[in-house]
């Protein structure tokens, strides 16, 4: 763009030169994105809002019309005050206490593994971590009920004629078999995530390590860690959202357990509700949402502040 | 400076307004006004004008020339059946949609369809949630169409209970099928072991203490947690009545209700001493795998479970019977049901009476059942369809037993006044939940009855439904 292109313009359009112009190009390009976006992301977000401050009434007898009736806030106070609820948030939290940890701390142990001098093979091993995360969700769950099974499974009946008699499926151990497979799914791809941060790491401060003296423990605990601190914070973040949401392995589990309830999770709270009660389902899914942003935006702001950045 | 300037968020910030301001528009002018409108229920809203209170049966008249009908069906072989009405009636086309089972997903499609306007004439609808659809004013009140007060005669009475909800107001769907429940067996393993068909619940306890002892890996049975309309099945045996409709409201005796704790009791008796299995869940690889080992050793089930048995355990073919369900008292025939469905025309049908029509032969014709039977393993809620001759004959898995008399009289024995509740998913979600504690040993049956009560009332409440005392 030439000073002369703005002036030929300025002149044609009568505009007064110098004053910024936003033009269709930009907007048009933007369009196949915006409107889906809008239409199926942020409407159905507005509409659930709306609907989550609204209740059922019933005129005419039993089976007569049913209004929908503005309710204020009255559907969230009926949130803060659903044990099933509160006992399934406790649920995922108490297993995002445990697993989120476990899990990073592997990937970032691989991915350490993979970015040092002593790997061989680190194509192979980069693939293999992160298959698991390519299986789809419910697919991996199934087969792992069938590993989990009492009598279907080869290796139970393995650890069976050795002795050991796991009850995987028991309501003592259901939930951790479940931290088991969103592990395993999992921490390829936050490993890959570290492992791209770590690559990212200048040579020259290896070199400045080395000639300070750094053996290779030093050199992954000194340097490389606090240089991903950013990437784990962001796979914590990821890990934190995606607990909260937790609900294909407890689906798909609780068709061959006895031991899972409908309202395991909060979405399958959520997923219960909205069967016949829409409003209310809509004013859980809000208090979800807020509680997810909530948490995940106070860990950013947390670990922002620690790192002094 | 030459450049143009584009301010990036800007754009964004202007476009995504004047989408979302375009849609908002868009919807809030399809739907009506504020707090009053009839369409804004809690899924169906399809209402036709009139405040359709109860469902006022406007006069069902045909409407004339050639007519086309959809209807969603989960029922194998559909097609053919219908295929063969088809043949006959060129001037009522019927068009099969096959869907997914009504719980997999098919009744929420139902609701949101009903609630888009585009839902088919007519659809399968399990007995125990013709309710919730009638609450959604999703169901058409065909009793004055023609050819429909008729056909009441021709089916087994308490399945036309179940679809004009106890002669209270009108008729709302037709009975297609019905699951009358008795005992299926290995009657080798209780040959084996000196055992004849339990007749009473007492008789049962003691087998299966034996069973147990002969082999402790081998079970009676199992106790599903994913089918509390099985559980419920036990309830409808015992006389249990959980719901009262009245014109005002409903009354919910769930808990505490004595034929509701005598069946608690017995099978928390059960549980207890550890005499069923209680890892294995309803229709799972991991029971068709005990089924096939004889871990597992009989089914308390309806009619149609005959072909899940045959199907899923066939290590075990020509080694099972059928006996009565066993008996609180010595003597009694009283039997359960589980499951059934009938075929229900939808409010928003534009040709009521057409398909009313249709829904009457689907489910009376001779040649129509026969087919079900075959192929959808149906059995029929007609009273003919009980004599059907494929019924009378011997079935080979069950060591050619005609199995299907005991289902017959089975039939005959189901109490004539069971009544569902209008929001039975969160009845059966309690149930369920409840059923999970009792069997890890963490509750009882009777805490998960007493918490399905709690939650149906307030189930009910939610839907702005009076619960009465």
């Amino acid at each position: 763009m030439t000073v002369q292109g703005l002036s030929v313009e300025s002149a044609a359009t009568g505009r007064s030169s110098g004053k910024p112009r936003v033009g269709l190009a930009p907007v048009m390009f933007l369009l196949p994105f915006l409107i889906p976006f809008v239409l199926f992301y942020v409407l159905p977000i507005v509409y659930a809002l709306w609907r989550s401050l609204h209740k059922i009434t019933r005129t005419g007898g039993l089976f007569g019309a049913a209004h929908e009736q503005f309710a204020g806030l009255s559907q969230f106070r009926t949130v803060f005050h659903d044990a099933d609820f509160r006992s399934s948030v406790v649920r995922v939290l108490v297993f995002g206490a445990v697993q989120i940890p476990v899990m990073l701390v592997t990937a970032l142990v691989l991915a350490l593994l993979l970015d040092s001098t002593l790997a061989r093979f680190r194509r192979t091993f980069r693939i293999a971590f992160f298959l698991p995360y390519a299986i789809p969700g419910v697919i991996a769950a199934l087969i792992w009920g069938f590993i989990y099974s009492p009598n279907l499974s080869p290796i139970v009946s393995a650890l069976n004629k050795m002795g050991f008699h796991p009850q995987f499926l028991s309501s003592q151990l259901v939930l951790w078999s479940i931290a088991n497979v969103v592990t395993w799914t999992y921490t390829g791809y936050n490993m890959l995530i570290i492992y791209s941060a770590l690559q990212a790491i200048p040579q020259e401060i290896y070199e400045a390590a080395k000639l300070d003296g750094a053996g290779n423990w030093a050199t992954a605990t000194r340097i490389k860690i606090p240089n991903v601190l950013p990437a784990i914070v962001l796979t914590a973040v990821f890990s934190i959202i995606g607990t909260l949401q937790l609900f294909t392995e407890p689906i798909v589990f609780s068709k061959i357990a006895t031991t899972i309830t409908s309202t395991y999770t909060p979405n399958m709270v959520v997923l219960n509700a909205s069967q016949n009660n829409y409003d209310y389902a809509a004013a859980l899914s809000v208090t979800l949402a807020i509680a997810t942003f909530v948490l995940s935006f106070g860990f950013l702001k947390l670990t922002q502040r620690r790192a002094g950045s | 400076m030459g450049r143009m300037r584009i301010s990036g968020p800007h754009v964004v910030a202007v476009s995504s307004a004047a989408i979302l301001a375009l849609s908002l528009a868009a919807c809030s002018s399809s739907s009506s006004s504020g707090g009053t409108s009839t369409g804004g229920s809690s899924g169906g809203g399809s209402s036709t004008g009139a405040s359709a209170a109860g469902g006022s049966s406007s006069a069902c008249q045909p409407s004339g020339g050639t007519v086309n009908l959809t209807f969603s069906t989960w029922v194998p072989g559909m097609d053919k059946v219908v295929a063969v009405w088809n043949k006959q009636n060129p001037d009522i086309q019927v068009k099969v949609n096959e869907v997914a089972a009504g719980n997999s997903g098919t009744y929420q499609n139902f609701t949101n369809a009903l609630k888009a306007g585009t839902a088919p004439d007519l659809g399968q609808i399990e007995y125990d949630t013709l309710p919730n659809f009638r609450l959604q004013n999703g169901l058409k009140n065909i009793a004055s169409c023609p050819g429909v007060a008729d056909a009441k005669s021709a089916f087994v009475p308490w399945t036309w209970s179940q679809v004009d909800f106890n002669s209270s107001d009108g008729v709302y769907a037709i009975p297609q099928d019905s699951g009358p429940m008795a005992l299926f067996y290995r009657k080798d393993i209780f040959d084996q072991l000196g055992l004849k068909a339990p007749t009473t619940w007492d008789e049962y306890a003691s087998d299966a203490a034996k069973i147990h002892a002969a082999d402790p890996q081998r079970y009676i049975t199992f106790f599903s947690q994913s089918d509390p309309n099985w559980y419920t099945g036990l309830f409808w045996q015992a006389g249990a009545q959980l719901f009262n409709e009245t014109a005002n409201g409903v009354k919910v005796t769930i808990s505490p209700n004595s034929d509701v704790d005598k069946v608690n009791s017995y099978w928390q008796g059960l549980i207890d001493k550890h005499l069923i299995a209680t890892n294995l869940q309803g229709f799972s690889t991991e029971l068709y795998k005990a089924w096939n080992d004889g871990d597992v050793v009989s089914w308390i089930s309806a009619a149609w479970g005959y072909s899940t048995i045959r199907d899923n355990a066939p290590a075990t073919s020509g080694k099972w019977a059928v006996a009565p369900m066993p008996q609180f008292t010595a003597g009694s025939s009283a039997a359960g049901n589980w499951g059934g469905s009938s075929t229900a025309v939808f409010s928003s049908s534009k040709h009521p009476a057409e398909a009313a029509k249709f829904a009457i032969w689907l489910n009376t014709n001779p040649q129509a059942l026969t087919l079900e039977n075959k192929l959808g393993g149906l059995y029929p809620a007609a009273t003919a369809g009980l004599d059907l001759p494929s019924l009378q004959q011997g079935v080979p898995f069950y060591g050619n037993q005609p199995i299907f008399d005991v289902f017959k009289s089975a039939s005959a024995g189901v109490n004539e006044n069971f009544e569902w509740g209008p929001t039975m998913t969160d009845t059966y979600a309690a149930l369920k939940d409840g059923i999970v504690n009792a069997l890890s040993g963490k509750g009882t049956l009777d805490d998960a009855t007493k918490s399905a009560q709690t939650k149906t009332v307030a189930s009910l409440k939610a839907q702005g439904i009076t619960v009465t005392q």
